[in-house]
């Protein structure tokens, strides 16, 4: 029982990690038509930018809002600079991208060096609870209520407001919406920033979770991101946290019983999707 | 004369051609000689590459699994049997039928979505790929990977050199041929539009699943060379950095030429070992590829067609505006 | 001035088609203008033109004076011109509420007034005011695409063949509103229904091969059996 639930919660964590960075791709890609492959490489700024304030301030709360702040001013950079100017063109913005994923993971090693950089949780985080006989990791549980907030706070934003109204209407039909006076432009920058945010969360949470970061695991991370994002349905933001959940949970379980096939049993679900079911799992995309 | 006049670049290619097969018997560098054997070798990666990038217009993430699969084939065969010509067509075989099948399924499941999956399967396929060449350790030694031996033919650097000259020479006038047949037409023409392909009444998965079979197994024809010329491989071969290799070669260079491709991998290749030598200098060239990649972004933002295709473009205007002038001049 | 709209010699292409080819017409205040013509003469792609989704390579659009034609699609439609077009471009995962409040650039007592008075005009969007857009039948998806081209201050409306693939009992009701919405609004209708096309409209023009080739009054064309022939194909 007590190795089930920590297996559980770890699959649980490092589920909200990989939904934190498959939720801004899937979004992006269902308002924008893009397949961000630099969104690791946010991801990955988020975790030494955020750590490095971390270390510079000694609060881990201000490195976290360092690290989504990052995430929103390399998301406008983006999107301003790198997406727009080819917009419209697959195959260029699909090449695009992943030319940023290789400049942005080699500047990380050109500003913090190439090697790999250790991080420990704040002392509040840090140990575990006791409850009936059963250890729970601390840091997971905070991994996994932090996600759980961002998930609320993204679904009341697309449910409750204009802008998440907007969002949701360009998804189903970007004319339309520029038909009724709505500059797209401005919500896709808006989308692009809240997606590369919740990368840049991502990275700075798996930090002191995984103990160590280094520039190749944004994309790490992003491959199961991708494989989230097609499990999930592209575009479908609630699709998104159960596959990414499903992925996590898989992925823990698998790494205790037969650690070697963990991937490969992620790869195989998601053939398996692309087969019978290329729009997800999870229910049309929106 | 007028096929000389027509075949410009071929003419051209079989000029330099015949200047590297002489080079070795006029100048003797052993390091000049491996770096342009890694150039052969990379080319034709690149080449490989670029028929599904340029003359199909696919995108693939994952071209290094290819390239590692002939690699990691040669390897064991040589390091587990005897390295003998026999074992070395057997690991050659090899190489073909799991490139083969392997791109053949990949795009069996992808090709006909849209082409974000083809890149994305791609991608963390060949992760795949590469964490198991980790994990398989009794196999691949892992991380570490291993030394092996290669049959007498291939011992002399100059020889080596001279087969992968040959080779590069033999690629590149097949898939000359490749993408001037009734079949690479057709591939074109997806590229250009694909519904269109289609309603003409092409069955364009089927063509776009034989480019990329066709591509696959060049590519694991380079991954052996490049694995015989070191005599060594790990798990590097997979890596991401292959891939990007490619991508930078064939963009920048000029997708859908062929010599782009080439070129591609001359530059990167040259500016590679030198700016690795300049490291010494400064730390800053110890990341020499982030100068690649910010060139990569500009070329496809600003230059779609790369080197090659920008030239191109440039000599056809120049021809164009002489036209004109001569016409104003009889005119006149 | 009484022209709300003009066109001067617009041509467009689309990719490496020529598909306007010198289109011409002028929308007076107050007037339903009806755009005639063959299936794939170029009437919806004037209309496109016109939002800017289909930029004109040559020629100007003016609307209250002012060109119009190198503008965006959002910032043509804030000039005051509202769009229906040809699929009525529903939201389709969204309630009827949630596309009108798309629609709705300001929430104020005037707005709230034109809400009144579409939901009078028609009363199936309040019924199904909180079912997704997508579950609507043809007629009710029509409507709600015409109010939230009316919700707004526009004083221009381009409606794109409102009576496609509607029974005859709903295109009456569709052409009822319009007939309603014409004291308020000035409206550009693209019309393949003559029948309905010449009860709403005021004046006509006939667009063929990308071109504009014939103009005048309903009147005129109702009258002139030849024209109707010609461009038509009506006896």
């Amino acid at each position: 029982m007590d190795l089930f639930l920590n297996l559980a919660l770890n699959g649980l964590a490092t589920g909200m990690l990989i939904f934190l960075l498959a939720a801004g791709l899937t979004l992006i890609f269902g308002l924008m038509d893009v397949l961000n492959f630099a969104h690791g490489g946010l991801f990955a700024w988020g975790a030494y930018s955020g750590l490095w304030i971390y270390g510079k301030t000694g609060s881990f709360l201000i490195g976290i809002a360092g690290a989504i702040l990052t995430g929103f001013l390399l998301g406008i950079i983006t999107e301003k600079w790198i997406i727009k100017p080819v917009y419209g063109n697959h195959v260029q913005q699909i090449l695009i991208t992943l030319g940023l994923m290789l400049v942005l993971s080699e500047m990380l090693k050109v500003i913090w060096g190439p090697n790999q950089i250790t991080a420990t949780p704040p002392d509040y985080l840090k140990g575990s609870w006791e409850l009936g006989g059963v250890i729970i990791i601390k840091y997971r549980v905070f991994i996994i209520l932090a996600g759980l907030l961002i998930y609320t706070c993204v679904q009341f934003l697309l449910k409750k407001t204009k802008i998440g109204l907007v969002v949701r209407a360009g998804v189903m039909n970007k004319e339309m919406v520029q038909a009724l006076g709505i500059n797209i432009q401005k919500v896709f920058m808006f989308v692009f920033m809240i997606g590369a945010g919740m990368a840049a969360l991502g990275g700075v949470l798996l930090g002191p979770y995984s103990g160590v970061i280094h520039a190749g695991m944004g994309m790490e991370f992003a491959i199961l991101a991708f494989i989230v994002v097609v499990i999930g349905g592209m575009g479908n933001f609630s699709g998104s946290i159960l596959a990414a959940i499903l992925v996590g949970l898989s992925g823990s379980f698998m790494a205790y019983y037969v650690p070697d096939l963990s991937l490969a049993v992620n790869m195989l679900l998601m053939a398996v999707v692309l087969i019978i079911r290329p729009q997800g799992l999870f229910g049309a995309k929106g | 004369m007028k096929w000389l006049r027509t075949n410009k670049g071929t003419t051209l290619f079989w000029i330099v051609a015949a200047f590297l097969f002489l080079l070795p018997f006029v100048y003797e560098s052993r390091n000049l000689m491996i770096l342009l054997t890694q150039i052969f070798i990379f080319s034709v990666f690149a080449m490989s590459y670029d028929l599904l990038l340029g003359f199909t217009g696919i995108v693939s993430f994952g071209h290094a699994m290819f390239f590692g699969i002939g690699a990691y084939s040669i390897g064991i065969f040589m390091k587990r049997f005897e390295p003998t010509m026999l074992n070395f067509l057997l690991a050659l075989l090899a190489t073909l039928a799991l490139t083969a099948l392997v791109s053949f399924l990949v795009g069996l499941l992808t090709l006909r979505l849209k082409s974000h999956f083809y890149a994305m399967l791609t991608l963390s396929l060949s992760g795949l790929f590469l964490v198991a060449a980790e994990k398989w350790r009794s196999l691949t030694h892992g991380n570490d990977g291993f030394t092996f031996r290669v049959p007498e033919q291939f011992i002399d650097r100059t020889d080596y050199y001279l087969i992968c000259l040959l080779i590069i020479a033999a690629v590149f006038m097949m898939l000359k041929r490749f993408t001037n047949s009734p079949l690479g037409r057709v591939l074109q023409a997806i590229r250009e539009n694909e519904q269109r392909t289609e309603s003409l009444g092409f069955h364009v998965l089927h063509y776009k699943i034989a480019a990329s079979i066709v591509s696959g197994v060049l590519a694991g024809i380079a991954g052996i060379l490049y694995a015989m010329s070191l005599r060594f491989v790990n798990t590097s071969v997979f890596s991401m950095d292959i891939t990007l290799d490619a991508l930078l070669m064939t963009i920048i260079g000029g997708v859908g030429t062929l010599y782009g491709a080439m070129i591609g991998a001359g530059l990167i290749e040259f500016a590679h070992d030198w700016l690795t030598g300049l490291a010494k200098e400064h730390w800053i060239f110890e990341r020499w590829i982030i100068f690649f990649g910010i060139i990569y972004i500009l070329v496809v933002m600003f230059f779609p067609k790369g080197i090659v295709g920008t030239l191109r473009t440039i000599t056809w205007k120049r021809k164009k505006q002489q036209a004109v002038k001569k016409k104003e001049k009889l005119a006149g | 001035m009484s022209e709300l709209l003009q066109l001067k010699d617009i041509e467009t292409h689309i990719g490496q088609y020529h598909i306007l080819q010198g289109v011409s017409l002028e929308v007076k205040r107050g007037e339903v203008t009806v755009l005639l013509g063959r299936n794939g003469a170029g009437k919806t792609t004037t209309l496109r033109t016109i939002m800017g989704f289909t930029p004109a390579s040559k020629g100007s659009v003016i609307f209250k004076g002012e060109s119009i034609h190198t503008l965006a699609p959002y910032t043509i439609a804030n000039k005051g011109i509202g769009f229906v077009p040809e699929d009525q471009g529903i939201f389709s995962g969204l309630t009827v509420e949630e596309n009108m409040k798309v629609a709705m650039q300001k929430e104020n007592t005037e707005t709230l007034k034109r809400m009144d008075w579409i939901l009078e005009l028609f009363p199936d969007l309040k019924k199904f005011w909180k079912k997704p857009g997508g579950l609507l039948s043809g007629g009710q998806k029509q409507m709600l695409a015409i109010a939230r081209a009316y919700i707004n201050e526009n004083e221009l409306l381009l409606i794109d063949e409102p009576s496609k693939g509607l029974a005859p009992i709903v295109v009456e009701k569709v052409m009822e509103s319009i007939t309603q919405m014409k004291e308020q609004r000035t409206i550009v209708l693209v019309e393949q229904n003559f029948m309905m096309a010449s009860t709403i409209g005021d004046r006509y023009y006939i667009i063929d091969d990308g071109q504009t080739v014939s103009h005048g009054t309903m009147q005129e064309l109702k009258e002139n059996e030849e024209k109707k022939r010609k461009y038509l194909g009506i006896a």
